[in-house]
């Protein structure tokens, strides 16, 4: 019990994700010391000359770094999403990807470049978010909202909505071939960190983390979401409204992530799995120790995904797919519970 | 909490009416015990009182404040409830149940103290679960999970605590020690009943429902006659005396055998 809680605090999880990272960024198509990747780090910032080759430097800064960092911040969020979606409305199963929520993203996301406001500040992500929100709400009444939503009816909707979102997604890609900006359909549909750009990593690292703040002052409303919409009410929480509210910033932040990197799968259903069976369900230690799983998650999935194949990059939600399909049986089949020892 | 007023509800689901204008009076420092048959409307009036159920029609007032008004997070500091809860597989310890007790006292970010969990391992000790304060709270079985909750509703520190059939699963022994327990607090309670004899021990008054209207509210010795269990509940029964001089319901009647 002891060694499980040391094992998931937050200062030995900060210590492993700055491993992850470090090891992301030196490692590729071209390995690099770690020392010169410190030295490169240690001298953008603090803005001093390095003796690394300029070459080596422009690699490591404008490559490797940005991918690595927006892989921490993205792994962090669809976790985040993944605990959060799972209080909610009290299910181990919910997840963005597995509900279509993020495939709704990217039906806004792609529909704003085909129109054109991509170009529009928040362009794609607003977008993006409106397709959320649409896809959120689409299955939230379909499984039937307001009671405790069954895993039959709320894996089915989810699956329904994903299925009409992709198809979406794939026509607009299709029929706008070579609009400017257009991503491919593998991007959309699997995810990828290879446009990682220090411009672009502002927005989604201000949504992620400024949700992580909110949803970490939240931790005792969740816990007791989880007993139950009645019980909610009893200890003085409006359970309705909570909801209500959380799922709104859960659609934006999914609408900002799979604007930014595509659709990432399975990272919200297998982080908060694994983290439970160390934490328990207590959101107070549950949801800071999966962010940073999260985090390190998809820092070492992007790893893989870049240096699998001697070709060049997998979309990682291959990756993630590979890893999170058999744990998503599992459960379905499996004992489903929020423990890690479930029933 | 002095008085609790209700006037003329209303409510009904999917046009039927489930409860069919009440009006009463509840002091707030009594036990009071709610009977009648299954689906007379005791949970649906109780679930007003805690806010499930949004008023539809009448109005109920807490000491003469509506009770929309009053702020959810007052209202859990001042009344809490043991209700029929359903289960997840939620992965809490006792302890951190009983801890969810202090949620309408706490603000964002702020973490328990070690009075709260002294409050708390003080509650499982009145209902006897402070020894499996570690344990998890799914590996329990439903009577002690009842009791975990009802320790969760003393942490709570309410001045009132409504019961609603608070004793569905526990065993006679659990029953007694529940009912004894919550008569002990000196807090006013209100509990949906379905022992007639329970209620008799340990109610101050009694109220009866019956499809949705409130049939009698009395004492003990004037609401459980052989005429209400027969018009009430349909049962021919007799109705004779304890050693303490409490109505004891007698299910053995010749027509019942």
């Amino acid at each position: 019990m002891q060694i499980r809680t040391l094992l998931f605090s937050s200062p030995l999880l900060s210590i492993l994700l700055a491993l992850s990272i470090l090891l992301s960024i030196s490692l590729g198509s071209i390995s690099i010391p770690a020392g010169d990747v410190l030295s490169v780090l240690f001298s953008q910032i603090a803005d001093t000359p390095s003796s690394v080759d300029p070459a080596m430097t422009d690699i490591i800064w404008s490559l490797r770094v940005p991918r690595a960092v927006l892989a921490a911040a993205t792994g962090a969020g669809l976790a985040l999403a993944g605990v959060v979606m799972q209080a909610s409305v009290q299910n181990p199963l919910a997840e963005p990807f597995l509900l279509g929520i993020a495939s709704g993203a990217s039906v806004g996301a792609t529909l704003a470049i085909l129109l054109g406001t991509g170009s529009l500040p928040f362009g794609v992500s607003g977008f993006a978010f409106l397709g959320a929100v649409l896809a959120t709400a689409a299955v939230l009444l379909l499984a039937g909202s307001g009671r405790r939503i069954s895993t039959v009816k709320l894996v089915l909707a989810g699956a329904a909505i994903s299925a009409l979102c992709i198809a979406l997604t794939n026509f607009i890609v299709y029929i706008a071939a070579d609009a400017e900006g257009m991503q491919s359909a593998a991007f959309w549909t699997m995810g990828s960190l290879a446009d990682a750009k220090w411009r672009s990593l502002a927005l989604p690292i201000a949504i992620v983390t400024a949700l992580i703040v909110y949803f970490l002052s939240q931790t005792r409303t969740l816990d007791v979401l989880l007993l139950g919409e009645e019980l909610a009410v009893t200890l003085g929480i409006d359970a309705a409204r909570k909801r209500r509210i959380f799922m709104v910033l859960l659609a934006l932040l999914t609408g900002i992530l799979v604007a930014t990197c595509g659709i990432i799968g399975f990272v919200g259903l297998v982080v908060p799995h694994a983290v439970r069976a160390f934490t328990g369900a207590s959101h107070r230690r549950l949801l800071p120790a999966a962010i940073f799983s999260g985090a390190i998650f998809l820092t070492l999935s992007d790893l893989l995904a870049r240096t699998l194949l001697p070709a060049g990059d997998l979309p990682i939600g291959i990756i993630t797919a590979l890893i999170g399909a058999p744990l998503f049986l599992k459960l379905l089949f499996g004992g489903k519970g929020f423990g890690g020892n479930g029933k | 909490m002095r008085e609790i007023t209700i006037q003329n509800l209303h409510f009904s689901i999917d046009g039927r009416e489930i409860l069919q204008g009440i009006t009463t009076r509840l002091p707030g420092d009594r036990f009071l015990a709610l009977l009648g048959p299954n689906g007379c409307g005791k949970s649906t009036l109780l679930k007003h009182l805690y806010r499930v159920h949004p008023i539809q029609e009448g109005s109920i007032e807490m000491d003469s404040t509506p009770l929309a008004e009053i702020p959810l997070r007052t209202a859990a500091q001042k009344i809490a409830v043991m209700g029929q809860f359903h289960t997840v597989d939620f992965d809490f310890s006792v302890l951190e149940i009983a801890l969810m007790g202090r949620t309408p006292y706490k603000e964002n970010f702020e973490e328990d103290t070690e009075e709260d969990t002294s409050l708390a391992l003080e509650a499982l000790e009145m209902t006897g679960m402070a020894e499996a304060r570690n344990r998890s709270f799914n590996s329990l079985s439903g009577g002690e999970q009842q009791r975990v909750m009802l320790a969760r509703c003393l942490v709570q520190q309410p001045e009132l605590l409504i019961l609603d059939e608070p004793t569905n699963h526990l065993d006679i022994k659990y029953q007694l020690e529940l009912l004894a327990l919550v008569r002990a607090l000196k807090i006013g309670v209100i509990a949906a009943l379905h022992d007639i004899n329970l209620a008799a021990m340990y109610a101050d008054r009694l109220l009866v429902l019956r499809d949705g209207r409130l049939e009698r509210e009395g004492t003990p010795r004037e609401v459980i006659t052989e005429e209400m269990l027969l018009t009430t509940y349909g049962v021919h029964a007799h109705v004779g005396m304890d050693s303490t001089g409490l109505p004891l319901v007698d299910y053995r009647t010749e027509s019942a055998l």
